[in-house]
């Protein structure tokens, strides 16, 4: 086994960087060449021009605020036109600008870097404490990311580990990586929850453990919501006053930022122990029109903190709620709990979990270290022949494309297992139509434009025919690495086109919204006859439905207007649901369901009242 | 296997991958090596072994030449069989389509201690029958739609009405014009979305006297969503918002549907009557007062609040 090389398995996290790999057997977290597990995932432009990673560029993080890069995780793969890129420059001290794709770059002195390259700098610091650690040089890794990272913050993770010169082996889910850690080398069996809560990302996944197979249920998550939203709250709660009192906003000062963050987190830790805690910043500013500097002194009370909080961690139980409920199973079928996590330390994010899962978590495992543990259990498996570890694992979103009329048809849904592979016929949407446009879209929004734009491709050279007569296959295939790729074929002469799904397509909403619009002519339509069939037979029971309710509300409403105006809009509806259940246009099947069954609450609304 | 190709995969392995190869189109269960009727706990047991051995994880890194293909093609058919026979709507349909696959369950010939004893020939002619009463399309569906009414009834009778509702819902699908269907769908909605509300109401009171208010108040408004005329959901939503200082349409909105709700509680009144007199519209809290006065003029809502206030 010695000779083999070192593979190893990294946590990129929001905060904290922890590297591992697999020793004699047993996983186990390499210490960086501070002798300590987690390495702060903060990069720096030192005031002399060096480049700082880690411990050392934390530390000087307060007396060199507008070069100092923390949460970059937070930025990954985001366009800098999105609310939370944006949301982030409010915040964070450094400086963000626009990239040439609309994506983030952070100048540090003159120049601009990817935010890939900055979190290659960390990878590259981890790689060398592995290094340092084997005492050759260690190129394999298995990288960690949010299960609810989409596919273009998985591309960019997957860049920077190329930066930082790693083949990058896979990249797992982190709740997943957790999972793997807690299972390995144990004979567990039954399903497991793990509920992840970072610095910067919420992840929530349920899994079926059996002897060296873990496969993935369902998973969920909200990758802008972690340690960093609640420190948030503590530093709005002292700007808030301190602006009161003196008239001052100490956001406006960035020097002044670094110090409220910095206290707010160490606030917010100490109240996981104790009941209050004291902020105090002296000199953190002058006021307005001169005199003698400012001093901030306040307590933070746990319940203030909770308070202040309450919002956040009610939503993360609300994620688990939904992903219990995708995974068909109740918090009395889990074996058992799993934290991870550094604010997974905080009193009330645990009371909560263990009101919802109705158990006390699992003991023994560290949250710090679980998810870069897993990370090298999954490095060994893929490197390993005699390992006995198999993931399964899932799509994190949605997948599918545009069809007419602005909406998606979704081939692969979220939560399905890996490799996979879906065919579905579409049909021309146009008279004459002789090119199509796929454009491949990941999300869980029906309408198009809301979800993520993955890639576009154009297949012409189509006969000439009516609207609906040429059918095109559309292919969706995703590999084990989870690499998407889709093509398209025209059935009746052969043609074929397809793309591999590699970058993000770097577009705004509002951009994919245009781009939709314009292009409405090229896109196709929906076919596939058994859900046509099924869809009508659905708009059949609720047209129904509300033929026999349309002669009760008349007859209760007499003379209203109200009665009036409601049956003649529940006729014409009823007629365009007629016109859409004789047609074959998907959309507008769905869409009459929709209008009915508004239709019936509204009815039934009006006739309950009057009851 | 490609002329001459070197495949980095043991002899024998390569056989089980031919072999589960040439089965690709067979059915769901003997993908997987199973019988026909295999309970889906037997199913996944069965596909999670197979992973480990057949799973392209196993296969990483390796020179696979032309058995990278196979194995894919393999592992996705495997995933596939397991995805229908562990979901209860997929493989229900999927066994409908195959009545030939419910194994012993379904009656197919399996042996069982049936007080009358068939001869052979009576039993294949029985079969026979079975079979072609299942393939005529309208008999299948009816006697499904048959099959569904009848274990959502079992269900009612057990006052599980999410499950007795998602049966008639798939029913009423399968067949919309039947009327029976209609009118038990009609009867369970309303109970299933009463008795979700009750126990909605349950939890919020549990989460309160654990004092997460939070939680409860979500539980709370899930309860009142469910079924409007949950006053004791609506009015508790309403303190629990009051007590948190949240926007005063939206408690006054909670208190006001259980009012409507319930016109006939003294203490939904005051706080009805309070909410809106802190908003100025003092004519119509009056009126909620006056009402709640005469409801019960002992009531000690009405004396903390009403009586100081209002002495007329
Ligand atoms: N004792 C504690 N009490 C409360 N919060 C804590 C405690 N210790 C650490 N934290 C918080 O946990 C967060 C860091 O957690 P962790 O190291 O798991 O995140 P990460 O892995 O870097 O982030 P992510 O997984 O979201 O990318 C920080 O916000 C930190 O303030
Ligand atoms: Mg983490």
């Amino acid at each position: 086994m010695a000779d083999r090389e070192p593979v190893i398995g990294i946590d990129l996290g929001t905060t904290n960087s922890v590297v591992a790999s697999m020793q004699d057997g047993t996983p186990t977290v390499i210490r960086n060449r501070g002798s300590s597990n987690l390495t702060p995932s903060v990069v720096a432009l030192s005031k002399t021009g060096k480049m700082l990673v880690g411990q050392i560029a934390k530390r000087q993080a307060i007396t060199n605020p507008t070069d100092t890069v923390y949460a970059a995780k937070r930025l990954i793969g985001r366009k800098f036109s999105s609310a939370q890129a944006q949301d982030a420059m409010k915040v964070l001290p450094y400086t963000m600008v626009a990239g040439e794709h609309d994506d983030v770059r952070v100048q540090l002195g003159e120049k601009k870097y990817a935010v890939a390259e900055l979190s290659a700098m960390v990878l590259r610091e981890l790689k060398a404490d592995a290094e340092a650690f084997f005492g050759t040089s260690v190129r394999k890794a298995v990288i960690t990311v949010p299960a609810y990272f989409n596919d273009g913050q998985r591309q960019a993770t997957k860049d920077a580990g190329r930066i930082a010169g790693l083949e990058v082996l896979r990249i797992i889910n982190e709740p997943t990586a957790a999972a793997l850690a807690y299972g390995f080398g144990k004979s567990v069996n039954g399903k497991v929850a793990v509920f992840d809560l970072g610095g910067g990302t919420f992840d929530v996944s349920v899994l079926d453990v059996s002897s060296g197979v873990f496969d993935v249920i369902a998973t969920g998550g909200d990758t802008y919501l972690g340690g960093e939203d609640f420190d948030n709250r503590v530093i709005e709660w002292l700007v808030f006053d301190f602006a009161k009192e003196n008239g001052v906003d100490l956001r406006k000062d960035r020097m002044a930022l670094q110090r409220l963050k910095d206290a707010a987190e160490k606030a917010k830790i100490e109240l996981s122990g104790a009941k209050e805690a004291q902020v105090n910043l002296p000199f953190i500013s002058s006021p307005a029109g001169g005199g003698a500097a400012l001093h901030l002194q306040r307590t933070l009370t746990r319940d203030k903190l909770e308070e202040l909080c309450g919002d956040l961690v009610a939503k993360t139980i609300s994620i688990c709620e939904q992903v219990l409920d995708e995974a068909k199973v109740k918090p009395t079928d889990l074996k058992e709990m799993i934290l991870v996590g550094g604010m997974t330390r905080m009193p009330k994010v645990v009371e909560a979990v263990k009101q919802f899962f109705r158990r006390d978590p699992c003991k023994g495992v560290h949250p710090d270290e679980v998810v870069a543990l897993g990370a090298a259990v999954q490095a060994d498996a893929l490197t390993n022949a005699d390992s006995e570890v198999v993931l399964l694992d899932v799509t994190p979103q949605s997948l599918g494309v545009a069809v007419a009329g602005g909406f998606v048809r979704k081939l692969i849904p979220k939560n399905t297992t890996v490799p996979t592979s879906v065919t579905e016929v579409f049909n021309t949407s146009k008279d004459e139509q002789s090119t199509v446009k796929i454009m491949v879209l990941q999300g869980e929004a029906e309408v198009a434009h809301h979800n993520e734009l993955l890639g576009e491709f154009i297949l012409t050279g189509l006969r000439k025919a009516k609207r609906g007569e040429v059918e095109i296959d559309v292919t969706f295939d995703i590999n084990s690495e989870g690499i998407v790729s889709v093509s398209a074929k025209d059935r009746e002469t052969g043609l074929q086109q397809s793309i591999q799904v590699t970058a993000s397509g770097g577009l705004t909403e509002d951009e994919l919204r245009r781009i939709l619009d314009e292009q409405a002519d090229m896109l196709l339509e929906a076919r596939s006859g058994e859900e046509l069939t099924a869809k009508k037979n659905e708009l059949k029971a609720l047209m129904a439905e509300v033929e026999e309710l349309l002669p009760k509300l008349e007859q209760s409403t007499q003379g209203s207007e109200f009665g009036k105006d409601a049956a003649i809009k529940a006729r014409a509806a009823l007629d365009s649901a007629r016109n859409a259940d004789e047609g074959l246009l998907l959309a507008k099947v769905i869409e009459s369901i929709d209008v009915m069954t508004r239709t019936i609450g509204l009815f039934k609304g009006v006739l309950d009242r009057i009851k | 296997m490609a002329e001459g190709e070197t495949v980095d995969i043991p002899q024998e392995r390569q056989a089980e991958i031919l072999a589960l190869e040439a089965k690709l189109k067979a059915t769901h269960f003997e993908v997987l090596g199973l019988a026909p009727g295999a309970t889906s706990e037997e199913v996944r047991s069965a596909f999670h072994a197979l992973s480990r051995k057949f799973h392209p994880d196993r296969f990483h890194g390796r020179q696979l030449g032309s058995f990278k293909g196979k194995i894919d093609a393999v592992f996705k058919r495997l995933i596939e069989a397991n995805n229908v026979l562990t979901d209860a709507e997929k493989r229900q349909k999927y066994l409908d389509e195959n009545p030939g696959l419910r194994g012993s369950a379904g009656g197919a010939g399996a042996p069982s201690a049936a007080p009358a004893v068939k001869t052979a020939d009576e039993e294949a002619r029985d079969a026979e029958r079975r079979a072609r009463f299942a393939r005529h399309p309208y008999l299948a569906r009816a006697s499904r739609t048959q099959e569904h009414i009848t274990k959502a009834k079992a269900h009612i009778a057990k006052h599980e009405y999410s499950h007795a509702f998602s049966l008639l819902n798939i029913a009423a699908q399968m067949d919309p014009q039947n009327a029976e269907v209609k009118a038990l769908l009609n009867d369970v909605r309303k109970k299933n979305d009463s008795q979700r509300s009750e126990t909605d109401l349950k939890r919020a009171e549990e989460l309160v006297s654990q004092g997460n208010d939070d939680l409860a108040l979500q539980a709370l408004r899930a309860a009142v969503n469910a079924n409007a005329s949950n006053h004791e959901a609506a009015y508790k939503a309403a303190l629990i918002l009051e007590r948190k200082g949240a926007d005063v349409r939206e408690i006054t909105g909670y208190a006001q549907k259980a009012v409507d709700a319930a016109p006939g509680r003294v203490e939904y009144r005051v706080l009805l009557g309070r909410l809106l007199d802190a908003a100025g519209m003092k004519a119509l809290a009056k009126k909620h007062f006056e009402e709640a006065l005469r409801l019960g003029p002992d009531h000690p809502d009405v004396k903390k609040h009403v009586k100081k206030r209002w002495p007329f």
